[in-house]
């Protein structure tokens, strides 16, 4: 039997009827047609679905839709604001963090979790809190550069 | 789309409607915390449980609260919180190292201590530390509650001596002895993302910052059904003058206190050596903090 | 070198804006109107014959809306190259290996499918199962494919010189075996695709692939739909790394599903179905025997290699060759001897991944030549400059190294990592250490034997505006293709990146044989190239009527026509220009004649204007049985030093510090080739210390997860000092030839030699866990 939830996604409240079995991916693809976040595995071994939920980066493929219910989600389409790319997008395309882009979504949530808590991350710290979200391509470097320099200008 | 199978799911929204409803599914019933052990599970089709209770609503299960100069922290406290608590910290940092251990940032995020514990996984972060800590576990039933130590909550992979139909509500941590000093090491393949391939946490209280070892605890995972004790070590250890040697001695002796298997992630005689690895450098650092800690630090 | 305007630099790339905000789509992101969803049934046994497939079941559950077997796709066999087509859709007479693909069921939705898959009742005669070289090769072991008693998949015997004769010369010889284990592509998208058969009988099918073109034609072959109406796209792709580089059943499945069902038909693989396709790294056991002079030169090359190939073939013919060609190279060697058996096993089936069948030989041969060194006591670096290859010298084996930039290389590491400073001079359990490699730059010939073109490029400049479409078949799937041939086609036309959109990845742009070997950088960029300056001529040609100067008087850069002699007055063109474009803000004005308003007279003068590129290499290689393979163009070539740190009491390998230099000929966007080195070095890191996929007794596979099947994370992999070497290539547009596979040759055996010189224990079995380096460690103490 479906389950009515609500919860506000990117700033914008939704009300879904939704079967206990559906994972918060499934309702952010599937329900609200927000694609950008990816299923890589499905078990929380890959980071590509995270979203950032209540302030927290979490695997959404281990989230229960029927658990979001009140909660407060951002998404990868959330994170530009009015057209102007975020700082840390901004360095990800400029500085090369940016190959295939399946574990892009996941990264720059990741990362501007990061930086709302620890403005000024060590490489160390960058490195620790992005070691749930895997990447095959880039080898991490360039990545742990753009948020680096992202840090940097959002300093000013 | 790796999918789960179907199931009800229901929030009661009070313990006691919990405990009943815990109670009257007789088994069908399991409470889904952070759902990161139980929602991979189910999708790999190990487990298929009917009914899914959240306690989402019940109060007092998210609080890490001082008591009697240790802790109560609640059930549904989640690993983050515990890793990243100056409280737990400065107290406790085993149980803060060990915490930071366990998966990845995104997993600990959801994970709960309380789902660590009652999954009693061989290889799970968080017990051993709490085991050399002395936690006690705070079990509410629907006619009967009780409190328990996690030491001997185990009984095996996957199985502990809590009910169905029971809730963990509270982790009790006692406050520790002045000179006790604790560390946890965690050996896995990568630096993040890992299941053990052995982890030890050991704990050593001294009478006084230069005297003898009055208590020491040496905690094993991942090289027996369950955490256990290095009981022959921690004989070895009591009312020891601490070196480096006798620590040496220790470890050894610790590796005829386990049997590991060989799996996926290592060989028997490798988890034997490690053990003896582990719970040196373990003790020589639970040596160094208890030394330096006049109220109770562990 | 000269100066560019829009190669050699750091441009981001085209696609990137897409993929940071979330609006990129991935073949699993796409759907259809009245979309139906697709499920496989996969074999649970290794080995058994088929008795019975009873699909009455699932056929009867609401919401399937069809379910196929062989009885409906039918017998045509196919697979990678021709001389080995051995794979079917679906089963017939027996399943070879737990995940052969049964039967496939499409429904209204994911659960609906999977559920009826579960109805289908299959009834199985197990027979003997192969897990393992050994037990396949055995005498009266069960033939996996009848027509392969012996289950040797692909024999390979080669020589070039006369090895015996050598070893006669040789001061040392010596015989070391190296072992690797299967590996798993790790790309973070898993395979999926979504096949639409219209109204009109034209098959448009958007997978998650790297090259289109193989795949159009195996689904035109073994669905029996004419080529001409077979349209395959790649949408954004996440990774392929070699897996994805030839046509998979779940595509030809969903095929099949639209065709009858007359609906779209989307499939997607689970993590777990990813590991049971494979189509990755073989395991490779390698027995070398090296010779070499007194005074150090590398004389004679026996190399013995077996693969276990899993159930069917898929690339591993071509596998099987490159395992012995891609040694040899760097090094100057004239005498080269090699014996390749590639066995069946009832495994999922092995393919091609980044490095093909060169990074295990290379890991292998690389310890070994670091051992031969320390026997001559010599520094391991200048063993291997005496024996540097120079440009324009050729192999025993006939690759012309067109251009070689090894030993910039070499030294470019030594200098770069401080080897003098350190080797011989670190403290124990910290090592460091060095080798070698190279590889081809695009197969010099087509997986299947043809005189086609390997690509083609359009060029069709908008008719208005002097906007430029680029059209190509050339697959982007995260290597950086699209933004590197649009920077070549706007700087070969003389417009910036911006001005260009490239259209890619579709069989309706014309043929790329597509992402592997790789070849796009050299073969695409060759026939975009080409595309571009036959837009540039006919751009040039209609301006030479108009103002009376000839072609070659004129050029075009930065977005205006250059005049290599006196400016002529244009302020015809110009007006007639601005009249059209009454109305508009930004008319063109100032000194120089723009490339818009150039584009415009083309357009007004002569119609449509489209620029052609077509590439195929000219002959290469030499004349022998499989010189083919390996055989290319160019060679792109790299030198790595590692630095590690061991923790004795432990195992466990930390790898401190990298430095990769390698020669991609010209960077065409130098950020792109410090991109493809570092993600190479990372994979190399995580083989050769993490990654290995199980089997159980009964050939299940134990590890199909990414947390059980290790992939470096971010704590993992240290910071890698790149250095990019341009030797200038001439078989190359701009000089440039490749660097996505090649950077991957030297990780393992500079990881390999590291840890020798850190703890004195050579390991000659991947993955170097920390249980088996401590048990290296141990076994060494007893000694």
């Amino acid at each position: 039997m479906k389950k009515l939830i609500t919860f506000t996604v990117n700033d914008k409240e939704y009300e879904v009827a939704v079967a206990p079995n559906r994972t918060l991916t499934q309702a952010l693809r599937d329900d609200l047609n927000l694609l950008g976040t990816k299923e890589g595995c499905g078990v929380g071994d890959c980071g590509a679905c995270t979203v950032i939920m209540d302030g927290k980066p979490v695997n959404s493929c281990l989230v229960l839709a029927v658990q979001a219910d009140g909660s407060t989600i951002k998404t990868i389409e959330g994170v530009a604001r009015d057209d102007s790319l975020h700082p840390v997008q901004e360095t990800f395309v400029e500085m090369g963090a940016i190959q295939c882009g399946f574990c892009t979504p996941g990264m720059i949530l990741s990362a501007t979790s990061l930086l709302e808590k620890t403005p000024h991350p060590t490489e160390q710290e960058v490195r620790q809190a992005l070691s749930g979200n895997l990447c095959r391509c880039t080898g991490y470097q360039k990545i742990v550069e753009a948020v680096q320099e992202a840090s940097r200008r959002m300093k000013g | 789309m790796l999918l789960l199978p179907k199931f009800d799911y229901e929030e009661p929204r009070s313990l006691p409607e919990a405990l009943a409803m815990l109670s009257e599914l007789e088994g069908n019933g399991k409470v889904i915390a952070g759902g990161t052990d139980l929602l991979v599970n189910m999708k790999k089709g190990t487990v298929a449980p009917a009914f899914l209770v959240s306690l989402k609503k019940v109060e007092g299960l998210r609080e890490i609260a001082g008591q009697r100069g240790g802790f109560a922290i609640g059930s549904h406290v989640t690993v983050s919180e515990i890793a990243d608590s100056d409280h737990v910290g400065s107290a406790f940092p085993v149980l803060a190292r060990a915490a930071s251990c366990l998966g990845s940032p995104l997993i600990r995020n959801r994970a709960t201590i309380g789902g660590n514990i009652v999954t009693a996984r061989p290889a799970a972060d968080l017990p051993p530390a709490l085991i050399a800590l002395g936690a006690e576990l705070e079990l509410k039933g629907k006619d009967k509650d009780r409190t328990i130590a996690l030491d001997g909550f185990f009984t095996g992979p996957g199985s502990s001596v809590m009910a169905s139909s029971e809730v963990l509500t509270r982790i009790i941590i006692p406050s520790a002895p002045p000179f006790t000093g604790a560390d946890y090491i965690k050996l896995g393949h990568r630096a993040a993302l890992e299941i053990a391939i052995v982890a030890v946490a050991s704990r050593l209280t001294l009478d006084k910052p230069d005297g003898v070892i009055v208590d020491a605890r040496v905690i094993l995972s991942s090289v027996a059904p369950t955490a256990i004790h290095a009981v022959s070590a921690e004989k070895a250890l009591t009312g020891q003058r601490p070196s480096e040697d006798l620590f040496a001695k220790a470890a050894s002796i610790a590796v005829n206190d386990c049997s590991p298997i060989t799996d996926m992630r290592g060989g028997a005689g490798y988890r034997r050596d490690m053990v003896n690895t582990l719970v040196k450098r373990t003790l020589l650092r639970a040596f160094n903090d208890a030394r330096d800690m006049k109220g109770g630090n562990a | 070198m000269k100066a560019y305007n829009v190669i050699n630099t750091r441009l981001p790339r085209v696609d990137a804006r897409a993929k940071a905000t979330g609006e990129a789509r991935y073949a699993a992101d796409l759907s259809m109107s009245g979309m139906l969803y697709g499920a496989m049934l996969q074999s649970p046994l290794a080995h058994a014959k088929i008795l019975n497939i009873d699909t009455s079941a699932a056929k009867k559950l609401p919401g399937v809306r069809d379910v196929v077997t062989w009885k409906e796709a039918g017998l045509v066999k196919y697979g990678v190259s021709p001389a080995r087509y051995d794979e079917q859709v679906f089963c017939s007479d027996k399943v070879r290996y737990v995940g052969d693909e049964v039967a496939s069921v499409a429904a209204i939705d994911l659960e609906t499918a999977m559920e009826a898959v579960s109805l289908i009742k299959v009834d199985y005669e197990e027979l003997p199962v192969l897990l393992d070289i050994g037990s396949a090769m055995a005498e009266g072991a069960i033939a996996i494919h009848e027509d392969f008693p012996g289950n040797v998949s692909a024999e390979v015997h080669q020589e070039f010189g006369n090895f015996e004769e050598a070893l006669k010369e040789c001061h040392i010889v010596r015989t070391d075996t190296f072992t690797n284990k299967r590996q798993d592509g790790g790309f973070l998208e898993p395979q999926a695709c979504l096949a639409r058969y219209d109204l009109n009988g034209n098959l448009t099918l958007w997978s998650s692939t790297q090259s289109v073109h193989y795949v159009q034609r195996s689904v035109a072959m073994v669905l029996g739909i004419p080529v001409g109406k077979v349209r395959v796209v790649k949408p954004y792709v996440g990774g392929g790394f070699g897996p994805k580089a030839a046509v998979n059943a779940m595509e030809l499945a969903a095929c099949l599903m639209s065709k009858r069902t007359g609906k779209p038909v989307k499939m997607v693989f689970s993590r777990e179905q990813v590991f049971l396709h494979s189509r990755a790294r073989h395991q490779f056991t390698h027995e070398l025997t090296t010779g070499v002079k007194k005074d150090g030169t590398i004389f004679a090359l026996r190399n013995v290699c077996h693969l276990d190939g899993g159930a069917y073939s898929s690339f591993g013919i071509a596998t099987i060759y490159y395992a012995g060609s891609l040694l040899g190279a760097p090094y100057k060697l004239p005498n080269m001897k090699y014996d390749g058996y590639r066995i069946y096993t009832n495994k999922p089936t092995c393919g091609a991944q980044r490095g093909h069948g060169g990074v295990a030989a290379r890991a292998g041969w690389e310890q070994q030549l670091d051992v031969i060194a320390a026997e001559l006591n010599m520094d391991p670096v200048e063993f291997r400059l005496k024996n540097m290859m120079q440009t324009g010298d050729v192999t025993c084996n006939d690759f012309n190294m067109s251009s070689l930039g090894m030993k910039e290389c070499l030294e470019g590491v030594r200098d770069g990592s401080n080897w003098g400073a350190k080797k011989g001079k670190l403290p124990k359990g910290k090592g460091i250490g060095v080798a070698c490699g190279f590889f081809v730059s695009g197969a010099g010939y087509p997986i299947y034997r043809s005189e086609t073109f390997h690509s083609t490029a359009t060029i069709r400049l908008t008719e208005d505006g002097g906007g430029v479409n680029l059209y190509t078949a050339a697959a982007e799937i995260g290597q950086g293709s699209d933004t590197i041939l649009g920077q070549i086609a706007a700087e070969a036309l003389g417009v910036s990146l911006d001005d260009v959109r490239v259209h890619s990845g579709d069989t309706d742009f014309g043929v790329d044989l597509g992402a592997y070997s790789s070849r796009q950088t050299l073969m695409s960029g060759h026939a975009v190239k080409m595309a571009a300056e036959d837009t540039k001529r006919k751009v040039l040609e209609a301006l030479s009527e108009q103002l009376n100067v000839p072609v070659e008087d004129m050029d075009i850069a930065r977005g205006v026509i250059v005049f290599k002699k006196d400016r002529p007055d244009f302020s015809r063109l110009r007006t007639l220009y601005i009249k059209e474009h009454r109305g508009w803000a930004d008319q063109p004005s100032g000194a120089e004649l723009t490339f818009r308003e150039a584009a415009r007279v083309a357009f007004i003068t002569r119609g449509v204007i489209i620029g052609n590129g077509a590439y195929k290499p000219g002959e290469l290689g030499g004349k022998y049985k499989g010189a083919a393979v390996g055989t290319s163009p160019a060679y792109g070539c790299s030198a790595q030093v590692v630095e590690v740190t061991v923790d004795t009491e432990t195992g466990k390998v930390t790898i401190d510090a990298m430095t990769d230099a390698h020669d991609c000929g010209f960077a065409i966007n130098r950020t792109n080739v410090e991109g493809q080195m570092q993600g190479s070095l990372s994979m190399g890191v995580g083989e050769a210390l993490f990654e290995e996929v199980r089997f159980d007794a009964k050939g299940r596979v134990l590890n199909a997860s990414l947390g059980e099947y290790r992939i470096p994370t971010m704590l993992d992999m240290p910071n890698v000092k790149t250095i990019i070497i341009e030797s200038d290539e001439p078989n190359g547009p701009f000089g440039a030839k490749e660097v996505g596979e090649g950077a991957i040759m030297p990780t393992i055996p500079a990881i390999l030699n590291a840890i020798y010189d850190a703890v004195g224990v050579r390991i000659n079995e991947l993955p170097i866990t920390s249980e088996r380096l401590f048990a290296a460690m141990k076994e060494k103490q007893k000694k």
